[in-house]
């Protein structure tokens, strides 16, 4: 940041203070200015959810750019920022009608053929519903940005605890690890280069490129990075699942990530009576910071000791082995609806937000990527890699660590100093364990149940970005197509903004339910280089591969 | 895996592509008895589930102007009669010239399109402008164009397909590979699977980019080569671009989708071959990235969503390869589709089928049938309109 002092945008028009390292999204909150955007098929309203860049719901136009995410976006000074996607504005869009005028959703797949003439007018409505963002107002006079290009001999790519306690093990290096971070950190990291608001992608590897990774490294501020690392240690954690539930997409209804980063401030929650998801260490710790603003615990399954512990001391009711059937309200989340599992009773609990702190799920895209070879884990419901001695992949050179290696907690911390010793040649300590490789997840249950107990009149949203209901996936289903691979394009889930990051990792515990067989036989889609949103100009700057 | 009901089968199509799917639609339409689809991957594996959805009648060789004339004709019927709306689009395509020979090479295209009946219109750089008005003008002299072109989503022509012929008794068995052909007394007689023998009167080659490897298979060398094509889209933003847009110099191909990516590919210098796999080369982002910032300057903040790629089954002339083969009675090519077999599949599958029957085609054999490439003297006229 050239000033790091206050800045002053233009926020819809009118002005907004934005402090330094702080984001729009946060900013937005701290001036209980309430953001809202619109989705792509439906134009349902959408507030920030997930705090982390993984979502499509806080996506705004800047200085005539469209689809900037607020929740990382730091504005400069001075900056004209627009919301995106209603007509005449967010706040009242005419479009949004189609929302409540088809409840069952808008079947694209079979609707729209009749009558002929009606061909170009269906499809000029539809073309108008899709998109977020209009292209940019203009081009830069140079549209291609060559990035900054860099060669390290170890590139971190993350910064959370695990890069942390690696780079703190490793000692002293001429020249530092370079190490890249797509948020910022909480406190620096002596050791290591650090490179701030940057997100990491692999490149495709030249034939001709020996042993070394080709990345592509994006700043949040613009730049690019083109980096040639001959190791690369995979640090990029994980992030909090979402849950399928009618009205999941609602303002309020946030992964316990988002509760994290869209309130006014760092302690503050974006609510003020939560519901929140989940029976264990996630949930226990946010009894611990935010109990009184804690309405209730629902359970998807049983609920840990710790949690009981804790939400009885607070007085918070705990629902364990609870379906969460629908967020309710207009704009934002009133109330829940929830019933027992097993055909129990039905019930409303009254809130402004839910939290989902069920899950956590590893990051896998970059590994995928790179090529590693990987495994599901049930304990958790998701893929991690294989790892050999000394956490290395089955890609030379590349090596995993911390939450997307499947190490949690404590054994995060462990995983990075275990790395550390492998690589100065040093006595390896016996690697800490990691999240159970057998056993089916809980969930996979929980969503056979609760698909027979869904309310009609209201859309379960299964994948955010593109607007797919799950009743379409259901649809897909019954027609007796298979597999992750097939229902993706059947459906369009995961073929989003995001690419899946929230919606495939639901999808394969039903279909794995509905289909009798076991996840990773119902697939992973393929994920398909960049994977994370790389701006043409970047990637048209890219040095020719030859030229290396 | 579906295993095949049957020990035998009238007719077997190899490959569950659009064209073994379309052609099992048209057989079982008439009737033909038992038939069986085999597919060795998922449904849409190959590259009818990897292309970019164009649908053109613009083409330098009459045979398949007039083929794709009448594709354009079923595919505006299609939603009416399959029950999927396959969003066929007629926005037109864009053909840019930036030189003097290309704009020779676009005005004789051009006058073979008018007089195959079909109103092409020649643009100066300023009606470019106005039917693509996010394009970059630098460099433009000229191009052509005809609003009845247009594209569509492939999905849900083959759920479509698939389903309806299905439900008219085919049989499709996923996750099963053909491994080769059985022969009794110099005709078809089956095919071999990793799980035994299925018979068979006839086999259709319909693997597309793997035909080649089928034919060897079955002891005949062809001329069928596989050339990996890539393709990206981007993040979806509102509608900014009408027509398929196609520039001869660098081959690139763009249009926006229903649901607002833009989604295109552009010619690469890959090697013949299916060693690529179905990822991204290393070459394929940058240069693609920097053709299409050049077309339309204001994407150049847009992301890029993902990129994948898809073989292309190419013959040396550039045309498709329909008809029995006279060196193997019952042995019947329905392949060689390089980038336009999605677009040409209703119209010429119909003549696939026909063929699979033993009846009489409408289509030039000079131009189609497989014994072109066994005598030098019936080389057929080329098609070299290739991009998009
Ligand atoms: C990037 C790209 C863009 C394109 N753009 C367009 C476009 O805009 N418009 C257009 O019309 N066309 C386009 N095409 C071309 C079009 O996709 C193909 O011509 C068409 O899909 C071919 O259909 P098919 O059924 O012959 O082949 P495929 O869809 O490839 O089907 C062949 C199937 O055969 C199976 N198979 C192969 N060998 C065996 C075996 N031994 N046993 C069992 N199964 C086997 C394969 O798994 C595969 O599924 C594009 C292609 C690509 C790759
Ligand atoms: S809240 Fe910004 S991407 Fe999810």
């Amino acid at each position: 940041m050239p000033d790091g002092g206050e800045r002053s945008v233009r926020w819809k028009g009118r002005p907004l203070d934005v402090r330094p390292g702080e984001s729009l999204a946060r900013a937005l909150a701290r001036a209980r200015r309430p953001l809202l955007t619109r989705s792509i098929r439906y134009h349902r309203p959408r507030a920030p959810a997930c705090g982390i860049g993984h979502c499509t719901s806080c996506l705004v136009r800047v200085e005539g750019r469209p689809n900037v995410r607020a929740c990382r976006y730091e504005p400069e000074n001075g900056e004209r920022i627009e919301t995106e996607n209603g007509w005449p504005s967010t706040g009242f869009d005419l479009l949004a009608l189609v929302d409540p005028i088809f409840p069952g959703g808008i079947d694209t797949l079979h609707g729209f053929r009749r009558p002929a003439f009606a061909t170009p007018l269906f499809q000029r409505v539809v073309r108008r519903l899709a998109g977020f963002g209009a292209l940019a107002d203009g081009a830069p006079p140079d549209p291609t940005l060559a990035p900054e290009l860099r060669t390290t001999d170890l590139l971190v790519i993350g910064g959370g605890r695990s890069a942390r306690a690696f780079v703190e093990a490793l000692g002293p290096r001429t020249p530092p690890p370079l190490l890249l971070e797509r948020g910022r950190l909480d406190r620096p990291i002596p050791g290591a280069e650090v490179r701030e608001r940057t997100t990491a992608v692999f490149l495709p590897r030249p034939a001709s490129g020996g042993a070394s990774f080709a990345v592509l490294a994006i700043e949040e501020g613009g730049g690019a990075l083109q980096i040639t690392a001959r190791a690369v240690v995979v640090a990029v954690g994980g992030y909090d699942a979402t849950l399928w539930f009618a009205g999941s997409d609602r303002p309020g209804v946030y992964p316990a990530d988002g509760a994290e980063a869209l309130g006014p401030s760092a302690g503050e929650p974006p609510f003020r009576r939560a519901v929140v998801v989940g029976g264990g260490d996630r949930v226990a710790a946010l009894l611990g910071a935010w109990a009184d603003r804690i309405e209730a615990v629902v359970g998807p399954g049983p609920v840990g000791p710790e949690v009981a512990k804790r939400a009885s001391e607070a007085g918070v009711p705990i629902y364990p082995r609870t379906l969460l059937l629908e967020a309710r309200g207009r704009r934002r989340v009133a109330a829940v609806r929830l019933a027992a599992r097993g055909g129990g009773r039905r019930f409303t609990v009254a809130c402004d937000a839910v939290v989902l702190a069920h899950r956590r799920l590893p990051n896998p895209q970059l590994l995928f990527q790179a090529g590693a070879a990987m495994e599901w884990r049930g304990g958790t419901g998701a893929y991690y890699p294989r790892l050999g001695p000394g956490l290395a992949t089955t890609v030379p050179g590349l090596f995993a660590i911390g939450e997307a290696a499947g190490f949690e907690g404590a054994a995060s911390t462990e995983s990075g100093r275990a790395l550390a010793a492998a690589l100065t040649g040093a006595t390896v300590p016996p690697l800490p364990d990691r999240v159970r490789a057998e056993g089916p997840s809980e969930l996979a249950g929980y969503y056979a149940e609760l698909v027979g107990s869904l309310p009609r009149r209201a859309k379960t949203i299964a994948c955010a970005c593109e607007d797919v209901l799950l009743r379409e996936l259901a649809e897909c289903h019954e027609l007796g197509y298979r597999g992750i691979e097939v229902a993706k394009r059947y459906t369009g889930l995961g073929t989003g903004l995001y690419q899946g990051r929230y919606c495939v990792p639901e999808a394969i515990l039903l279909l794995s339910a509905w289909e009798g067989r076991p996840p990773p036989e119902v697939g992973f889609i393929t994920q398909r280089p960049p994977v994370v949103p790389a701006p043409l100009g970047a990637l048209a700057g890219l040095a020719r591969p030859e030229a290396e | 895996m579906s295993a095949p009901a049957k020990p035998r089968y009238r007719i077997v199509i190899v490959g569950g592509g659009i064209v073994g799917l379309f052609t099992s639609y048209h057989l079982a339409k008439a009737g033909a008895g038992p038939i069986l689809v085999l597919e060795r991957g998922f449904l849409s594996s190959g590259a009818s589930g990897r292309n970019g959805g164009g649908v053109r009648q613009q083409w330098e060789t009459r045979a398949t102007i007039r083929l794709a004339r009448e594709a354009v004709q079923e595919y505006r019927r299609f939603g009416r009669e399959f029950g999927y709306n396959p969003w066929f689009r007629q926005g037109g395509y864009l053909f840019l010239a930036e030189t003097r020979t290309e704009i020779a090479r676009l005005h004789s295209v051009h006058e073979t399109v008018r007089s195959e009946g079909l109103p092409s219109r020649e643009l100066a750089p300023e009606e470019v402008r106005e039917i693509a008005p996010a394009i970059s003008p630098e460099g433009i002299v000229g191009g052509t164009f005809l609003d009845s072109d247009g594209t569509l989503y492939p999905f849900p022509v083959l759920w479509a397909v698939y389903e309806k012929a299905r439900s008219l008794g085919v049989e499709v068995a996923l996750g099963v590979e053909a491994l080769g052909i059985v022969r009794d007394r110099g005709r078809v007689a089956g095919v071999a699977t990793p799980s035994g023998t299925i018979g068979a009167d006839v086999v259709v080659n319909a693997a597309g980019g793997w035909s080649a490897e089928l034919s060897r298979r079955a002891g005949l060398p062809v001329e069928n080569t596989p050339t990996r094509h890539e393709i990206l889209a981007t993040e979806p933003v509102k509608p900014c671009l009408d027509p398929m847009v196609i520039r001869l110099s660098d081959g690139l191909y763009v249009s926006q989708t229903m649901r607002g990516e833009l989604v295109g590919g552009r010619s690469m210098p890959h090697a013949p071959g299916t060693e690529g796999g179905m990822s991204t080369s290393p070459e394929f982002l940058p240069s693609m990235a920097r053709s299409l910032v050049r077309l339309i300057p204001r994407a150049a903040s847009l992301g890029v969503l993902r990129a994948w790629s898809g073989y292309y089954d190419d013959t040396p002339d550039g045309l498709p390869v329909i008809g029995e083969d006279p060196r193997l009675p019952g042995f019947v090519h329905a392949n060689g589709f390089g980038g336009h077999g999605f677009m040409l599949a209703p119209a010429s599958t119909r003549r696939v089928a026909k063929a699979a029957l033993g009846e009489a085609i409408d289509l030039d054999p000079g131009a189609f049938g497989p014994a072109r490439f066994l005598d030098p003297d019936r080389r057929a006229v080329p098609e070299h309109l290739q991009p998009g």
